[in-house]
């Protein structure tokens, strides 16, 4: 049995007034001790299925298992105790933690009300789970505000919040696109860290390839549009052979490190109609689709598989060019070029 | 050529542009006496007519600050304790109320870095440009003019001007927001625009978009664009000119080509260049940099790198290491590096 499953899942905002809906026949299966990647562009969905998942969202359509069980029909004492294994890494350090309670209050209410531990014991776990994410382990630190912690900090209070109610299962919603980049690696290191010592799953999500392929190494990425999963594969396949359009036009646009791949870039055209809108029949991605056919804008395409557990929402997987040679080889020309 | 402050060294170095921002021994203190701590800590810089220069750094090197300074928009409890900042000759640092509030805008704008909320939330678009055209008259021959060379920027910056102009920014996305910010910071024709951190709170394509437009329009409008930023692999793809600070100080400059390909780099630049993981296969893992940036109220002795860095030896907490430039003006303060190579180096500052 997965730890988690998500079947045919579909989601509108009440107040939303949007044509189409938030989540669009969604299909997620996690297992334990995995990492899934959620990736896609702002507004896509992503954050809203990483809540549908930790169970801070009722999904209007479609069912949320865990451990087989309907997440939203469980006896209240089953649910809290789901409540507890699944925990959330927020994208924002700096408004996640409230600003009125000490790192020792913010820390402390979760083992206690799970009674993970006493009041006489909560200090010492307290400090044991500060050393644990690289903090320094020091009584000083627990009667800190937030705004006396740096971005780092914050987000290594953060995770050891979601660490000290022994989840099965976490989500880490862009935990670190609002960090310094030397920071980052650091930040991603102890989330791998916590997996390898606690074996917990993690669905992580973020829109940018490079840190995916870091964190999610070895396990699987689904790539979302506008609520549809329009192709998802294990890690290394959708990166470096995406087959549906969308996953090939974020993976180019990626800025990378070195002033020869973008000269590269700039002689060739700009990407574009980036910014085209779903459309709203059809496949959801043909308004910015430069492979489209007609027959795209009639027909939502079905899921099919390109590869081993590989699938994609495309009529026409074949027309995507092959990406993970592009720019470094246009990069080497370049530079050879600029050698003669 | 752009650190060179002595004449010799300026002279043999200037291939291509003019200098038109001079930063000249800038030192930028917040707090009194000896409490006082210097965000930016003696740093000498220019930035040529027609540069897409990129100021690189992490949170509180002085990055910010530093570009705050260019226009004189340093307030209390930070002022500037030493050193001059020029505009096309003239000192900013000096200029009274007026002259400041003629050079904003029309000849130096500044897109800050939360732009998406430096809007009124209670006017439209269309309302905000009408104000900006009434309090600097002169520059075009009427409202009508001005609206219609707003609207052209929109369409530059991939904009439809009917979704724009009578609409509330709360309607906007968080990318349209950031294109509009930099359409109304050119309104004015300035020849020189200074962004914060234009592409930090955006997603993977409307970042690619932002750097596909500030890219097009510095080739189309030929002005001068000044950009901040912690993201190493934006400056790959956008800046001509780069300098790095670390800690208030100004740590390495050059040409994208000196910055990220010379085989004489400070070491610091190599680390944050090696903490991007790559999304190009093969190219091995990212590493994160040990340490932290250090307290400005308290810093290491010598080198503030030091602590952190890699090559560094015993000697290098005996001094702070001069910016040292080639000759082609690629500087770089790094005791180590600047010993192995084996070009004659100046100092640049």
């Amino acid at each position: 049995m997965s730890l988690l499953e998500i079947r045919s899942l579909g989601h509108r905002y009440p107040s939303s007034r949007a044509k189409r809906p938030v989540l669009n026949g969604v299909d997620m299966t996690i297992e334990e001790d995995s990492i899934t990647a959620v990736v896609g562009e702002s507004g896509c969905g992503k954050t809203t299925l990483g809540r549908v998942v930790a169970g801070l969202i009722e999904p209007t359509t479609g069912q949320v298992l865990f451990d087989g069980q309907n997440v939203w029909e469980m006896p209240k004492q089953q649910r809290a105790q789901y409540r507890r294994a699944v925990q959330v890494v927020h994208q924002d350090p700096f408004s996640s933690l409230n600003p009125g309670l000490r790192a020792g209050d913010s820390l402390s209410a979760g083992l206690l009300y799970h009674k993970l531990a006493s009041r006489r014991t909560v200090k010492t776990r307290m400090l044991e789970l500060l050393s644990s994410v690289g903090l320094d382990a020091n009584e000083e630190l627990l009667e800190r505000f937030p705004h006396q912690l740096s971005g780092g900090q914050r987000q290594r209070l953060i995770i050891a919040r979601a660490m000290s109610l022994q989840p099965r299962l976490v989500v880490a919603d862009e935990p670190v696109s609002m960090l310094d980049v030397s920071l980052r690696v650091a930040v991603l290191d102890l989330l791998l860290a916590m997996r390898r010592q606690h074996h917990l799953a993690y669905v992580f999500v973020s829109h940018d390839f490079g840190v995916v392929r870091y964190f999610a190494a070895g396990g699987r990425i689904l790539v979302m549009f506008f609520g549809v999963v329009v192709e998802e594969g294990a890690t290394d396949d959708v990166i470096d052979h995406p087959r549906h359009p969308y996953t090939y036009l974020l993976r180019e646009a990626i800025p990378v490190p070195d002033p020869r791949v973008a000269r590269a870039r700039r002689e060739t055209p700009p990407a574009e109609r980036l910014q085209a809108a779903p459309a709203s029949r059809g496949c959801v991605f043909a308004n910015r689709c430069p492979f489209a056919s007609d027959e795209c804008h009639d027909a939502r395409p079905p899921a099919v598989e390109v590869g081993d557990n590989h699938r994609v929402r495309c009529f026409f997987p074949e027309r995507v060019p092959q990406v993970s040679t592009v720019l470094q080889d246009r990069a080497a020309k370049v530079s050879v070029d600029h050698a003669d | 050529m752009s650190t060179a402050t002595d004449k010799q060294s300026a002279n043999s170095s200037a291939p291509h542009t003019a200098p038109l921002i001079e930063v000249d021994h800038l030192t930028v203190a917040f707090g009194e006496g000896t409490r006082a701590v210097r965000a930016v800590d003696d740093v000498t810089l220019t930035v040529g007519r027609g540069d897409l220069y990129a100021l690189v750094g992490e949170s509180g090197c002085g990055k910010s600050t530093l570009a705050y300074s260019l226009l004189n928009l340093v307030t209390p409890p930070g002022r500037i304790t030493q050193g001059r900042v020029s505009f096309a000759g003239r000192d900013v640092t000096r200029m009274g109320r007026r002259q400041l509030e003629s050079l904003r805008g029309a000849e130096l704008s500044m897109v800050f870095q939360a732009a998406m909320n430096a809007f009124n939330p209670v006017l439209t678009i269309g309302r905000q440009v009408e104000h900006i055209l009434a309090a600097h008259p002169g520059v075009f021959a009427d409202q009508a003019e001005g609206r219609a060379y707003f609207e052209h920027l929109l369409q530059m910056v991939q904009l439809s001007p009917g979704e724009v102009w009578d609409t509330y920014e709360s309607r906007l996305s968080g990318g349209m927001k950031q294109r509009v910010a930099i359409a109304l910071s050119l309104l004015l024709k300035p020849s020189v625009v200074v962004l914060d951190e234009p592409t930090t709170a955006l997603d993977v394509l409307n970042q690619r978009l932002v750097i596909d437009i500030l890219r097009s329009l510095y080739e189309s409008l030929g002005i001068t664009i000044i950009f901040i930023t912690h993201d190493l692999a934006v400056v790959a793809e956008l800046a001509t000119r780069v300098g790095v600070m670390y800690a208030g100080r100004l740590v390495e400059t050059g040409t994208v080509d000196e910055v990220f390909l010379d085989r004489r780099r400070h070491p610091y630049v190599e680390a944050l260049v090696s903490a991007i993981p790559s999304v190009l296969s093969g190219q091995g893992v990212a590493h994160a940099i040990p340490g932290q940036v250090p307290d400005l109220r308290n810093l290491p002795p010598g080198c503030r790198f030091a602590p952190r860095c890699p090559l560094a030896r015993s000697s290098c907490s005996d001094g702070e290491p001069p910016l040292l430039a080639d000759r082609q003006g690629h500087a770089v303060a790094c005791f180590v590096v600047n010993e192995d190579h084996d070009q004659d180096l100046v100092v640049s500052q």
